[in-house]
């Protein structure tokens, strides 16, 4: 009889008891992202690790463990050291320049302006467009029968007639040039990640930096960018992954040439493990991938929680 | 080669929407013991699929570079063969640059198409693929012997195993202009005349000759012509690496000089079409290429058209020799669900190759010469081309067209090191200088030798 | 960048704040809302005006700030008193008039050139800067180097009991050492004028009575002149030698908190100012404004003093403990108005709910308005 008052009494059974259970709720909305990592993160890297000290192919389905193998393999081989020497080229030298004109540009869009919007929209393209696309539409542009940069430098004069730069074809300028593609595909990510950081600076700080006498400069330089430190380390964290494990521009652009000269580690991985065939070879270079951006991860995230705010 | 090799890595789109013909189930397949089962099971599966065929066979090649083909297999032939043999024929079609990828893919999920065509060997993948000396063997009762070309490309000496079944190749001839070549007054004959004359035509023309020296694969066999031409070769017959040689460094050498007097720093940042579109533009003298340079200017009636001639690969100090351009190669998976309609589909196909051949626009050339007996004289005649024989000169193509991996066969570690782009760079290398020719081979033996004793290793080799 | 040399020799003798000790006398007050030019002036507001996009948020408003004048910006939200004091600081460009400083037009200069400085609502402290460097700023911005610097920053920190503080990030600070840094980091500079935007905002009601002691002692020792935005009343009479009263962009009234509060320019101010507010009386041809506090007993009248009877009918009374409110409306012959009474709880007499009770106000107490324009009339 009692047991019936007492079930009377008690709150409706509607609502589950882990949706009050806050570790319970976290757990529960954590799941999708641990999920996520686990299956599109963790499960690729464990794979790449078991290839890498396996003798895997494209074609095996049966492995062999072989040690080191492939990594003695990658080391003994002379264009792994130029990938590497490349990667890194290619990853300080475009990320110094994404964040530099990341910052400008987010500089420049912080101000209301008539068309800010526009040119926000606009700016941000390179980034949602497919990479492939915009590194085709490089290609033409760099093109060495059609180039329209040197028709425009011909045009001025600025090139005689029979000499003009082979943008994919010279060394230096082949780097430069995939750089350059690489900087205008990712410096609209750090310019929306920067904007986003200088929204987040009270009005006050800037306006305190002003009548205490802060000039442009001085603003900038010891107001402005330590405030925007913590997150123009994650744009650069982002950029720096995504340029040292990116191939896409590199494998559009020049697939490494000219002779090896702007062959990356991703694209040499590729090359190597699935146009090559070697699968365990392409992932033992692309694990060469990992420790620099492990040490980049930890050094980055380290920086931007010693630099955070308040 | 040209645009498809641009086309990005698309996911692949089946070319034919679900059948809508109904189609006679009482029209038995013929052949093995496998397909009486199915006719037995007919009559109970009927009700449920009154209208399908009973069978599918799915196939995936690239984009043809010339549309005409695709439009041929994909909306004539196919459709013609599965109303006969009750099978509903799916093809899907991928950029060239996707092929590797989607291979590697379809391996991995152990699931893919019943037939997958490669543009170039794929003995990587030869522990996943049918042994197809039956496919040969059976076109072989029909329709004579293939050719040598064929064999080396697709069979593994060290495990007796065809890895693959190719029912056809690209020639590769010299492309030049007769224009700036009379001028000179000379042929392109051997590759000193190349040089000389290249030489001739820049100094006079300020043209150069076209001859990439890029990561792509118009190079590599560019390159490859070149150093067997000289000599020299990758491997020897049996599989040794054997590139450190007089005969290489001289070819490297020789380059390096038709580089410096008759070539231009542009052939470094080629792509694959690129020597398509600078001989269109008349920015070079000569380039080595399959007919799409001449098709394409033709297709757009370009006046250009009737002044760039074909030659036969050129004459070198050992032998006249070329590459194939590109090797079709249709591999069965081993875990292809319709092995039996992949093989009679080869089969039937080789068997009706001559419209094959017509509707490449003589791009694809017969691995069983049987089956296009007047090949040279439907070459000799073309309607468009201007003069209308300039393809006749391909009619000799066998006498000097080889494969990749000469004089061996092709395998897994020659393939990495074409797809690794090791000779394109030793030739280039040395073209511009970065290191003098005897270095920039060195590094390249060591490479192969190293990629070699990897696939060695392994049992590929 | 620009790099100074060494700070020439002497500057550290510079003179420093010096803590005065004795306030200085308050300026002369006047009521009137008008100030034209004026010689005695340290800041002065000539016809300021800014619009955005079509709302007038300040309307030519002239104001004249004396040298060492603690004047206090009070009005509602959107008065307009934050865009007049960034206007005064340079963050703000007028739309049209001029803003001087000791004499000088200063409307186009940068807000680094007119030498004001400014206490933000938030305290807007550099968070990445410890409490040395924050107070350095201002003072490096200047040019000021090495040891100098160091002095200037020791002295200042040391006035105002700060120097424990010198190595902590503002994060590490309480609400109150906040304020002090950020006032610190204003008067270092030695500006002409402090501005402070509602710097009190921020606190607890417990510890915002110490802290507006502690501002205005403050303001005293360092003798600058200061120009003080809130919306808060009690603050404004606390603190200010003069207030002005702003409402909708218009000046409605500066003068001592007496003045504003006795002397009511207009209803706005006599509404706005008091809590509970002056009543308002319709009467023949006038609006008539009494205080609360004003509405008393017959009793604590002399005999001879000209007073005015006005019936009250109580309808709620609120026990505040020092005080009692009564809410009601006023009875014949007045028209039936509401009125709010408020009695300390020095006066007995009872108060309840329901009865009329015969209150009394003197007439001098009794304010007249005009019931069109709202303004006194005499």
């Amino acid at each position: 009889m009692d047991a019936i008052a007492l079930d009377r009494v008690r709150p409706r059974r509607a609502a589950p008891r882990w949706r009050d259970d806050p570790q319970a709720l976290a757990r529960a909305l954590l799941a999708p992202a641990i999920l996520y990592i686990g299956l599109l993160v963790g499960f690729p890297f464990l794979l790449a690790l078991y290839y890498s000290v396996s003798d895997a192919t494209v074609g095996a389905r049966v492995f062999h463990f072989v040690g080191l193998e492939n990594f003695r393999s990658a080391i003994e081989n002379p264009t792994f050291w130029q990938a590497l020497r490349n990667s890194i080229v290619f990853t300080v030298v475009s990320q110094a320049l994404v964040v530099v004109l990341g910052k400008a540009a987010a500089m420049a869009l912080y101000r209301p302006f008539r068309g800010r919007a526009l040119v926000r929209f606009l700016i941000l393209l390179p980034w949602v467009a497919p990479i492939s696309l915009g590194a085709i539409g490089w290609l033409w542009i760099f093109d060495p029968v059609y180039s329209i940069l040197d028709w425009v430098a011909r045009a001025l004069h600025l090139i005689g007639p029979d000499a003009w730069p082979i943008w994919l074809g010279q060394p230096h300028l082949a780097m430069a040039s995939v750089i350059l593609v690489n900087v205008w595909r990712l410096a609209p990510l750090a310019t929306v990640i920067i904007l986003a950081g200088m929204s987040a600076i009270p009005q006050d700080i800037h306006d305190a930096a002003a009548i205490d006498g802060a000039g442009f400069w001085r603003h900038l330089i010891r107001i402005n960018l330590p405030l925007l430190m913590p997150v123009m380390l994650v744009a650069l964290l982002f950029g720096v992954v995504f340029t040292f494990t990116d191939m896409i521009v590199i494998f559009v652009l020049t697939r490494g040439g000219p002779y090896d000269t702007t062959q990356v580690l991703a694209s040499l991985a590729f090359f190597t493990g699935v146009q090559g065939g070697d699968l365990a070879g392409g992932a033992a270079i692309a694990l060469f991938l990992f420790p620099v951006l492990a040490a980049v991860a930890i050094g980055a995230l380290t920086l931007a929680r010693r630099a955070e705010v308040v | 080669m040209t645009d498809p090799k641009l086309q990005p890595a698309i996911p692949v789109q089946p070319s034919e929407p679900p059948s809508e013909r109904a189609v006679s189930r009482r029209r038995f397949i013929r052949t093995t013991g496998a397909l009486a089962a199915a006719a037995a099971a007919g009559p109970w599966i009927a009700p449920r699929r009154a209208r399908a065929a009973a069978k599918t066979l799915k196939i995936l090649q690239w984009n043809h570079f010339v549309p005409a083909y695709d439009k041929w297999f994909d909306g004539t032939y196919v459709k013609e063969w599965g109303r006969k043999h009750d099978t509903e024929v799916i093809v899907d079609h991928v950029g060239i640059a996707a092929l590797n990828s989607r291979a590697a893919a379809e391996v991995s999920a152990q699931k893919g198409h019943d037939l997958f065509m490669f543009l170039s060997p794929p003995p990587a993948y030869e522990a996943q693929v049918i042994d197809h000396r039956e496919v040969y063997e059976e076109v072989g009762r029909h329709h004579g012997k293939p050719i040598e070309l064929a064999l080396r490309s697709t069979y593994n000496p060290k495990t007796k195993k065809y890895f693959a079944f190719s029912d056809s190749y690209v020639p590769d001839p010299v492309n030049y202009r007769t224009d700036l070549w009379d001028d000179v007054g000379m042929l392109p004959a051997t590759w000193d005349d190349i040089r000389v004359g290249g030489r001739k035509i820049k100094e006079k023309h300020k043209i150069p000759v076209g001859i990439g020296l890029s990561s792509e694969l118009d190079t590599a066999m560019a390159t490859r012509a070149l150093l067997y031409a000289f000599g020299g070769s990758v491997q020897d017959d049996h599989g040794n690496v054997t590139l450190d040689s007089r005969q290489t460094i001289d070819a490297v050498k020789f380059m390096r000089a038709l580089y410096q007097e008759a070539m231009t720093p542009e052939v470094l940042a080629w792509d694959a079409s690129s020597n398509n579109r600078a001989m269109i533009a008349g920015k070079i003298s000569l380039a080595l290429n399959a007919i799409s340079i001449t098709r394409e200017a033709e297709n757009k009636h370009l006046a250009i058209a009737r002044q760039i001639a074909l030659a036969k690969a050129a004459q070198g100090p050992a032998r006249r020799i070329g590459l194939e351009h590109v090797m079709d190669c249709y591999v069965i998976w081993k875990f292809a669900e319709n092995q039996d309609g992949a093989k009679r589909f080869l089969a039937d196909y080789i068997g009706d190759f001559r419209a094959g051949f017509v509707a490449s626009e003589f791009y694809n050339f017969p691995c069983f010469p049987a089956t296009v007996p007047d090949l040279k004289k439907e070459i000799a005649n073309d309607a468009r081309a201007q003069p209308h024989d300039k393809y006749a000169v391909l009619g000799d193509v066998l006498g000097w067209a080889t494969n990749v991996g000469y004089p061996g066969y092709a395998n897994a570690a020659v393939d990495e090191i074409f797809n690794t782009w090791v000779v394109n760079t030793m030739f280039a290398k040395a073209a511009t200088g970065a290191l003098p020719p005897e270095e920039a081979v060195r590094e390249a033996d060591v490479q192969a030798k190293r990629i070699f004793a990897k696939w060695r290793e392994r049992g590929f080799v | 960048m620009i790099a100074p040399g060494q700070a020439p020799p002497g500057a550290a003798e510079r003179p420093r704040i010096v803590p005065r000790a004795e306030a200085s006398a308050p300026a002369p007050r006047r009521g009137d809302a008008r100030a034209d030019a004026d010689p005695a002036a340290k800041i002065e507001a000539r016809a300021l005006s800014k619009g955005f996009a079509e709302v007038s948020a300040v309307a030519a408003v002239s104001l004249a700030v004396r040298n060492g004048e603690f004047l206090v910006l009070l009005g509602p939200s959107g008065s307009g008193k934050s865009t007049l004091l960034r206007m005064i600081a340079g963050l703000e460009t007028p739309s049209s008039g001029d803003v001087l400083i000791d004499g000088a037009v200063v409307t186009d200069l940068a807000p680094r050139s007119r030498n004001v400085a400014m206490v933000f609502q938030s305290y807007a402290l550099y968070p990445h800067l410890t409490v040395f460097e924050n107070i350095a700023f201002p003072l490096r911005a200047r040019g000021v180097r090495g040891r100098a610097l160091e002095r200037r920053v020791l002295d200042a920190s040391a006035a105002f009991g700060l120097e424990p503080l010198l190595r902590r990030k503002p994060r590490q600070l309480s609400g109150g050492e906040r304020q002090r840094v950020a006032l610190v980091r204003a008067i270092v500079r030695e500006p002409t004028v402090l501005l402070l935007d509602e710097p009190l905002s921020n606190l607890d009601a417990q510890l915002r009575a110490t802290a507006r002691e502690e501002l205005r002692e403050f303001q005293r020792r360092v003798g600058t002149t200061a120009i003080y935005v809130t919306h808060d009343q009690v603050e404004a009479m606390a603190l200010g030698d003069r207030i002005a009263v702003l409402d909708r962009g218009a000046l409605r009234q500066v003068g001592s908190p007496h003045e504003i509060y006795e002397d009511p320019a207009d209803t706005f101010v006599a509404t706005f100012i008091g809590s509970p507010p002056m009543n308002l009386v319709r009467t023949a041809g006038a609006l008539l404004g009494v205080r609360p506090e004003h509405l008393l007993p017959r009793t604590h009248f002399a005999a001879a003093e000209p007073i005015t009877a006005l019936p009250v009918r109580v309808g709620r009374v609120e026990y505040l403990g020092a005080d009692r409110l009564a809410y009601g409306t006023l009875d014949d012959p007045w028209p039936h108005d509401p009125v709010v009474v408020r009695w300390p709880s020095t006066i007995a007499a009872a108060l309840r709910a329901g009865e009329r009770q015969q209150l009394f106000a003197r007439d001098t107490d009794l304010k007249r308005f005009d019931p069109g324009t709202g303004r006194r009339a005499q």
